[in-house]
């Protein structure tokens, strides 16, 4: 356990030293105040509401979470793998007394601390802006309930990462990795539109699924069946991921 | 005297039929074993096994009775290396990059980064990202970051590589330092024949990926005037043994 943890905290000061993680917080926070703007002038220029403060983060999210959290989430889980086998950087790690799967488990942790630190920031300042433009419409039932949807959020976007580990385990190159990444998130996103009765199946698709924590009845059957889905991609992607890190030679 | 390193059969066949071949070798504790070989006679390939950076086709090393396969922590638990090219962080301060390393050894602390960064003569450039460093001041943080756990083995392919002359007879100190004071056990692969002469107290010569002969220091002195010649020697016999094959 005491080998894990050093290896995360080492992950978690490289992502902080490294400027996309900087990079990807001041873009979501970009997002924040485009949006808060974008909901101003529309309500002082066409006086339509556009969003209230609960539904202001919830609108974020929508927005963010096929976009940029994506792209961050790929950006930082290449730099994590094919930024250190590119540069023989993983040796530094690999040479240490802990074994493959706890670099691997400390890699893949600390991706997931990222995407968390990212939501809960998203959460916080959209929260902040739609409180601070719309104080009038806000209630704290309907705030516990963003704060669930930006919560199970996380879940998506790990098993979108974990896809983009194996990938980076499979080609050499984190540029071939990347656009890899691109083309499979648009080709998935398009089969979810063309073929909406099988888009349940789809990654992609999956990212949306905090829509169902926003029913005033929970849909439970339907939640627990893309949560199991979710988990099995999750455990296929990590193990033939890590399989492949075993086997790698630097 | 204790075992150290014990390699047996160790064998590894890269697709262009280059690599290593049944290599048995055991290192005994005090030793400064010095692994010489021309370019591409497998050095490397021996000592990315023995670290656990490749696997191996078949064989084994064990370090301290721990086998590098099966119990990797265990065995590298006393193990510090440098293999081939001093790799560090560019984006960390040289502090930052020991600290790194640091966070698995229990008994390491802001202490002992000053110490080694202090032995090996970088102390000054603490703060400094190694994206700025030269060949050689790489090469010493890389030592710095080998040595840092105080280990009992330590293995080091070509860790002169970069340094200046002044470089070279500094670490060539500490290297006896260690090995005289802290009883370190050393396993170094260099071309630099003179200095492996100066350093080591064993010699191992690997050829075409085969372990030709394994002496002390000393006999291979009171035999050959110099290791060149014991080098060069081995090197002749073998080619003459495996063309008479033919």
């Amino acid at each position: 356990m005491a080998a894990f943890l050093a290896a995360l905290i080492n992950e978690l000061e490289k992502l902080s030293k490294k400027k996309k993680a900087l990079l990807a917080l001041i873009l979501s926070l970009a997002v924040i105040v485009i949006g808060q703007l974008l909901v101003v002038g529309v309500r002082s220029g066409l006086g339509i509401r556009g969003a209230g403060s609960v539904e202001f983060p919830v609108l974020v999210l929508s927005v963010v979470i096929n976009t940029i959290l994506p792209l961050f989430t790929a950006l930082v889980a290449i730099d994590c793998f094919s930024g250190e086998f590119a540069h023989n950087l993983i040796r530094i790690t690999l040479t240490r007394p802990v074994s493959r799967f706890k670099i691997f488990a400390a890699k893949v942790s600390a991706i997931a601390l990222f995407i968390l630190a990212n939501l809960l920031l998203l959460l916080l300042f959209s929260s902040l802006a739609g409180f601070l433009f719309n104080a009038n419409s806000a209630s704290f039932s309907a705030f516990g309930k963003t704060i669930v949807t930006y919560l199970v959020s996380l879940f998506p976007l790990l098993v979108l990462a974990l896809g983009i580990i194996l990938l980076t385990n499979i080609f050499k190159s984190g540029t071939t990795v990347f656009f890899v990444s691109i083309l499979a998130f648009l080709i998935l996103k398009a089969a979810g539109i063309l073929f909406p009765q099988y888009a349940s199946l789809l990654v992609t698709s999956q990212l949306d699924w905090y829509h169902l924590w926003l029913s005033t009845s929970l849909p439970l059957a339907k939640i627990l069946r893309t949560f199991l889905l979710m988990l099995g991609y999750a455990i296929i992607f990590f193990t033939a991921g890590y399989y492949l890190f075993d086997k790698k030679e630097f | 005297m204790e075992k150290v390193i014990e390699i047996s059969d160790l064998t590894k066949i890269y697709p262009n039929g280059r690599g290593i071949e049944g290599i048995n070798l055991d290192i005994y504790a005090g030793d400064i074993f010095g692994f010489l070989g021309p370019n591409g006679a497998g050095k490397t390939t021996a000592m990315k096994i023995m670290t656990g950076l490749i696997k191996a086709d078949r064989g084994d090393v064990r370090i301290f009775g721990h086998s590098i396969r099966d119990e990797y922590e265990k065995a590298m638990a006393h193990v510090g290396c440098l293999i081939e090219i001093a790799d560090s962080y560019p984006f960390l301060t040289a502090y930052e990059n020991l600290k790194q390393m640091a966070r698995y050894y229990p008994d390491v602390d802001d202490q002992r980064i000053e110490e080694v960064l202090q032995l090996t003569g970088i102390l000054k450039y603490k703060q400094e990202k190694p994206r700025r460093f030269s060949l050689g001041m790489k090469q010493r943080l890389g030592l710095a970051a080998a040595i840092l756990s105080r280990p009992k083995v330590l293995i080091l392919d070509e860790p002169l590589n970069g340094l200046d002359v002044e470089g070279m007879i500094e670490i060539r100190k500490l290297i006896l330092h260690l090995a005289q004071n802290e009883g370190t056990t050393f396993f170094i692969s260099s071309h630099l024949i003179h200095d492996v002469e100066l350093t080591c107290n064993r010699i191992g010569v690997i050829f075409e990926g085969k372990l030709l002969s394994v002496d002390r220091t000393e006999n291979i002195l009171n035999n050959y005037a110099t290791l060149e010649n014991y080098f060069v020697s081995e090197v002749e016999r073998y080619g003459r043994i495996s063309s008479s094959a033919y």
